[in-house]
């Protein structure tokens, strides 16, 4: 009876919050929690395939929505918390909405992207039969402490589903290392050399297993690569879905276990998002050409490389919470040769960490590039980061900061540039869509 | 003439952006037209400390601090001369702890270089959050701290006197922050600590050049866009 109440209130609150137009939340879910404490437990249990979660620090809703989209090209049902809210209250939420006023859930599968650090809550009531972890980033550092503490999260979550498939980012060492005490891993990876030589910090240069220092045959991006210990014999594991044939041109693709995969979106790293996602498809026993055609039909989430024209200018939004998807944000910038303009958008709220120092681990040299017309700070810290573009030498009539995130936009829209890039942190992702949607329509 | 700046174990060492304060220190030279260079140290390479301007240590995880004190270890009569002869040293947060006489954590306690007679003990919780304090000399420094250690400087001058924030540690009744000693800076602000206090930036500059035996004055730059970052700080978190 308390699952049924709960999910009423839940359901009401849902409602409520998509009239008043807000974006995917987890007060439903917060509110169920307090009615019903073990509702999860009780709703996870009518999924009749697999439930899948998906960890990691950067490229989980991506990972995620890919799965999702996969599954659903396919026919089946699934539960998914698709627009982040991960932790315990937006996977009850998830599972509310979805749930039917008689308290039933009648869905093949469920994909929950997890924060990596909330994890082993949510596992007290559910229990994945897949778990995909992407990889570990210096990501939120005032919330976890260090990277250290965030797998110590992670290991005990892995406690509490000793019997679940991992699916593993191999070509990372510290996401690697997780499947070492496992029974059942696969890893999936990128064998051929990508040659993106990009100058930035490396988290997990030592061994996990001996503390001694990995010896790489190259660097993929972060500290993604070919690495092996000298001393231990710890090293990258041969991948059971490895990724070749990679092309990166304009939009990604790549072939895998003889499957060629065409993805509607930019960026190297989604090859690795692509390619999680393929693993947990296939170990599902999803036909490969199945996976192939629902990859190819992802859609992008908010803050994405999502496109508006505004003024008659191309506008290119991406959502960057750390100094590796700052970096590999920048490299797509730049892999855009026509000439731009480019907004960086700075919060220090709870979600984004209070924490600024990262700006300085990010490469933003690379805005040097003679592409680069103007860059413009804003968000709550826009000081911290004109200063940051300072130090990288960017002249300083190229420099323009306004904490004010629309007039930061429009400074780079009239800026003599052919293409605007805006690249902000997590808090400002749902507000700097909305007023890029504002001025694409107040300029039609 | 050229500055030499020591960036020690930066695979390490490199948990709060500290890589803000070299490239700091870097420009505000290179602006003013002083040659400078910094040799990243790694692994179990020797240091030829008297070679320096600047020594500079930063912060890590426990687990890397203590790989860390392993190598410094071995070279303790030479940092301490280095440090008792005027060199100049920036210790940021582990680098900090590093210095004292101990680390004392729940199951042990690491031994620490004892070039200053500091002592830090993990405590309940992280210290964590922006912070702004205020020397005699630089006016307010305002960074950010994260460290569960708590550390207790005796009779040590401290970096400046806590506006906001924790400092050195929680528990005495009057807060303080960081520690002078000669021409050692330690400090738990990163933030980085350098990039929104130039005046800060400025003095560590100084000193090295005053090592040298050069002059150690600066021709002024334009600092709007720091003191405006800086400004920002302690109108928020500080304002009377």
């Amino acid at each position: 009876m308390r699952k049924i109440l709960a999910i009423w209130a839940a359901k009401l609150a849902i409602a409520g919050s998509k009239l008043l137009g807000k974006n995917g939340s987890s007060t439903p879910g917060t509110i169920a929690l307090k009615i019903c404490p073990d509702i999860l437990s009780k709703l996870s249990g009518d999924i009749g395939k697999d439930i899948v979660a998906v960890w990691g620090t950067n490229g989980k809703t991506t990972t995620n929505n890919m799965i999702l989209t996969v599954l659903e090209n396919q026919g089946s049902t699934v539960v998914c918390n698709k627009v982040g809210s991960n932790m315990l209250s937006g996977v009850v939420t998830a599972f509310i909405d979805y749930a039917t006023l008689g308290g039933k859930v009648k869905a093949d599968y469920a994909c929950l992207e997890m924060d990596e650090a909330y994890a082993r809550i949510i596992l007290k009531y559910v229990t994945p039969t897949k778990i995909v972890i992407t990889n570990l980033f210096r990501d939120q550092m005032d919330r976890y402490g260090e990277i250290d503490t965030t797998i110590e999260y992670i290991k005990e979550a892995l406690g509490k589903a000793e019997d679940s498939l991992l699916v593993l980012n191999g070509d990372d060492p510290l996401t690697a290392s997780l499947g070492l005490d496992h029974k059942n891993t696969v890893y999936y990876g990128i064998s051929e050399n990508l040659g993106l030589n990009l100058n930035e910090t490396r988290e997990g240069r030592y061994c996990r297993v001996c503390g001694n220092e990995l010896h790489y045959d190259f660097y993929q991006y972060g500290q993604l690569g070919k690495y092996h210990c000298d001393k231990c014999g710890f090293s990258r594991p041969a991948p059971n879905y490895d990724g070749s044939n990679i092309q990166s041109e304009d939009y990604v693709s790549f072939d895998v276990n003889g499957v060629h995969v065409d993805l509607p979106c930019k960026g190297i790293y989604n090859i690795y998002n692509a390619l999680a996602a393929y693993a947990f498809a296939d170990k599902c026993g999803i036909p490969s050409d199945k996976i192939a055609e629902g990859l190819q039909k992802y859609k992008g989430q908010a803050g994405r490389m999502e496109e508006f024209t505004i003024k008659g200018k191309l506008v290119v939004f991406n959502l960057a919470k750390n100094p590796a998807s700052f970096n590999r944000s920048i490299s797509n910038i730049l892999s855009e040769k026509r000439t731009k303009d480019v907004v960086i958008g700075i919060n220090d709220n709870d979600p984004d960490g209070n924490d600024v120092s990262w700006l300085w681990d990010v490469d933003f040299e690379q805005l040097l590039d003679t592409s680069v017309k103007s860059c413009t700070a804003t968000g709550i810290r826009s000081k911290d980061m004109a200063v940051r573009l300072k130090y990288c030498d960017i002249p300083k009539e190229n420099i323009t900061e306004d904490g004010n995130v629309k007039a930061a936009i429009m400074n780079a829209v009239n800026g003599s540039g052919e293409r605007v890039y805006i690249v902000v942190n997590y808090t400002l992702l749902f507000s700097t869509k909305k007023i890029l949607q504002e001025l694409e329509e107040e300029y039609k | 003439m050229k500055l030499r700046i020591a960036h020690l174990y930066p695979d390490l060492l490199n948990l709060y952006g500290d890589i803000g304060n070299i490239t700091t220190l870097t420009k505000r030279c290179t602006w003013r037209g002083i040659d400078i260079a910094t040799d990243q140290i790694y692994g179990n390479e020797p240091i030829h400390f008297s070679d320096y301007d600047l020594i500079f240590l930063g912060g890590g995880s426990d687990r890397e601090q203590l790989l860390v004190r392993d190598k410094l270890i071995k070279m303790k009569s030479e940092i301490t001369s280095y440090v008792e002869n005027g060199g100049v040293l920036l210790a940021v947060c582990g680098g900090y702890q590093l210095l004292g006489s101990y680390y004392k954590l729940k199951d042990e306690t690491i031994k620490g270089l004892d070039i200053l007679n500091i002592q830090t003990e993990i405590g309940q919780g992280r210290l964590i959050g922006d912070i702004v304090i205020k020397n005699e000399k630089f006016g307010t420094i305002v960074g950010f701290e994260n460290h569960g250690g708590r550390t207790f400087i005796n009779d040590h001058t401290p970096l400046g006197r806590v506006i906001y924030g924790n400092g050195n540690n929680d528990t005495e009744s009057e807060k303080f922050e960081g520690v002078m000693y000669k021409n050692v800076i330690a400090t738990y602000l990163h933030g980085s600590l350098l990039p929104k206090n130039p005046k800060l930036a400025d003095h560590i500059i100084k000193l090295m050049l005053e090592q040298r035996g050069e002059s150690g004055e600066l021709s002024p730059l334009d600092d709007t866009a720091e003191n405006e970052a800086h400004s920002y700080i302690v109108n928020r978190f500080a304002h009377n």
